[in-house]
């Protein structure tokens, strides 16, 4: 019988580092990466040689990237393994390292995600199956098209799904590891360059570089190396799904994160209203809506309702993409769903200064990638 | 009339006199109708290839969503021009490029039919046309 990660040996985030997302700059990956893992490492107060296995989640600086960039920190001959996954590469990656502590198969486990903007050869485009629009449709159109259609069945106005990005550059503003780190207004969204249909400029995330890293542990490890209890965060459960056929619904995004967000609450014994803390997969302003209520944290068609009623604010019922999320932190692919882990981590900890959410106990992680997969994590600081 | 081909032949078919139809895949074994075409397997019941049969499509359906895109620097077309969701009246929903640029007068729920755009000319002098949908006469 299969069995869920609560049911397994107890896993731990007890470190958590990044290194800036930015603009592409003459910074090597190598740079990003160990920045990040130095900083995870110094957190949990762990030394290098401690950590038995690593998986590096990118997507674009290519073939065996790991060992080049972790042999820096010591050669110590540890297992090291890449994890591509599409935008959900990092969450995988992390997914993995959970998992190998959970089974015993090791005590200590980094993930780290890192890439730099580049070419990136895509497999489906090799799949020789041609559709009428090509690359005419990006996804920005594909959540263009979601908007549209969201707009129409809920009565909602452009301006209305613009507040997300208004909310989530706020949170971004206060973040020192933020690409965007400035407050814009709702005019200010709403005039930017158009891009696709109701999304402007600051309503699409910003996809350039950096490297987050997370070490994750079981009991054993952080009794026999001393490391801080109450600094340890819980990883509860770890659901990934990809998409299936939905005859009867017409938008899969929704479909896909609601079947994995039921799955990964089921897992963890918890229902929506015990969030805390939400990183979600905000590309593009409208996902944050549709998710919202795929995840049950509103009723559907009340997402834009709940985000004008400060309800998803810092501060509010849950805090909702609190580290500006993809749209103000940044989507630099590879690090992004490592990042939303240290993000929820800092959160539980009660260590994130001006953007802490009161009494956070529960935070959720979730991406999706192209394909399409969704990765969702649970953690509880307990 | 002079000849005429289509820009995406293993999408949809271009003869002179007939209206325009788009190639779709059937599952012999569980029914499923699916756009594009494919000959891998039935993604619905895991069938294999044999159980795959082409089906033509009519160019016609309903408007679920549409979307003007701004920016854009391929080859083909030139921005704006706007995306299309249409729900076919024979069972899938397919995007498609609409045949006006900016989708002005358009709704959810408008009756759509495929019609043939214009490309040029290939080395043989047959013109070259692209599907695309426009609004039709018909009430929604």
């Amino acid at each position: 019988m299969s069995r869920t990660l609560l049911d397994l040996r107890p896993v731990y985030v007890v470190g958590i580092g990044l290194h800036r997302y930015q603009r592409l700059s003459e910074t090597t990956y190598v740079d990003l990466g160990l920045a990040a893992v130095r900083e995870a490492l110094a957190d949990a107060k762990v030394s290098w040689s401690e950590v038995q296995s690593a998986y590096t989640g990118t997507a674009i600086v290519g073939m065996a990237a790991s060992r080049p960039m972790l042999r820096h920190l010591g050669a110590t001959g540890i297992s090291m393994a890449q994890v591509e996954n599409a935008s959900a590469s990092g969450s995988t990656a992390f997914r993995q390292a959970c998992l190998e502590i959970a089974s015993g198969v090791a005590d200590v486990a980094l993930a780290v995600g890192v890439d730099k903007p580049g070419p990136v050869a895509m497999a489906p485009g090799k799949t020789n199956i041609r559709d009428l629009v090509g690359a005419r449709v990006v996804p920005f159109t594909h959540f263009a098209l979601l908007a549209n259609d969201y707009m129409n069945r809920n009565h909602v106005t452009a301006e209305q799904i613009a507040l997300v990005a208004v909310k989530n550059n706020r949170n971004g503003a206060n973040n020192r590891y933020a690409q965007r780190q400035k407050a814009v207004t709702l005019e200010e969204v709403m005039a930017g360059p158009p891009i696709s249909g109701a999304l402007t400029r600051l309503q699409c995330c910003p996809v350039g570089e950096g490297a987050a890293a997370v070490i994750v542990a079981s009991e054993d490890a952080i009794a026999r190396l001393g490391i801080d209890r109450n600094r340890a965060v819980r990883v509860i459960a770890s659901v990934t799904r990809t998409e299936r056929v939905y005859r009867e619904a017409k938008n899969f995004d929704a479909e896909l994160t609601r079947e994995t967000v039921t799955q990964a609450y089921r897992e963890a014994g918890i229902v929506a209203r015990d969030l805390d803390v939400l990183e979600l997969h905000d590309a593009f302003t409208i996902e944050e809506l549709l998710y919202l209520e795929a995840m049950g944290l509103c009723e559907p068609g009340d997402g834009a309702r709940m985000i004008e009623s400060g309800a998803a604010d810092i501060g509010g019922r849950c805090a909702v993409s609190a580290s500006g999320g993809l749209l103000a932190m940044g989507h630099p692919i590879g690090p992004t769903g490592v990042g939303q882990i240290a993000e929820i981590t800092r959160q539980l900890r009660s260590e994130a200064g001006v953007r802490q959410q009161p009494d956070a106990r529960i935070g959720l992680a979730h991406m999706v990638g192209v394909g399409a997969v969704c990765v969702v994590h649970i953690l509880r600081h307990e | 009339m002079p000849d005429r081909i289509a820009a995406q032949p293993a999408l949809y078919s271009a003869d002179p006199g007939k209206p325009p139809s788009l190639n779709g895949g059937r599952c012999r074994a569980c029914g499923y109708v699916f756009f594009p075409p494919q000959q891998y397997g039935c993604e619905s019941c895991g069938a294999p290839s044999d159980q795959i049969e082409s089906v033509a499509l009519a160019g016609r359906g309903a408007l679920h969503s549409f979307a003007t895109v701004h920016l854009y620097q391929g080859k083909g077309i030139e921005a704006p021009f706007t995306v299309g969701v249409i729900l076919l009246d024979d069972g899938p929903s397919i995007r498609s490029i609409l045949a006006g640029r900016t989708g002005e007068g358009l709704k959810a729920g408008d009756r759509m039919n495929a019609t043939f755009a214009s490309q040029g000319s290939d080395d043989q002098g047959r013109e070259v046309v692209e599907l695309r949908f426009e609004k039709s006469g018909e009430k929604s």
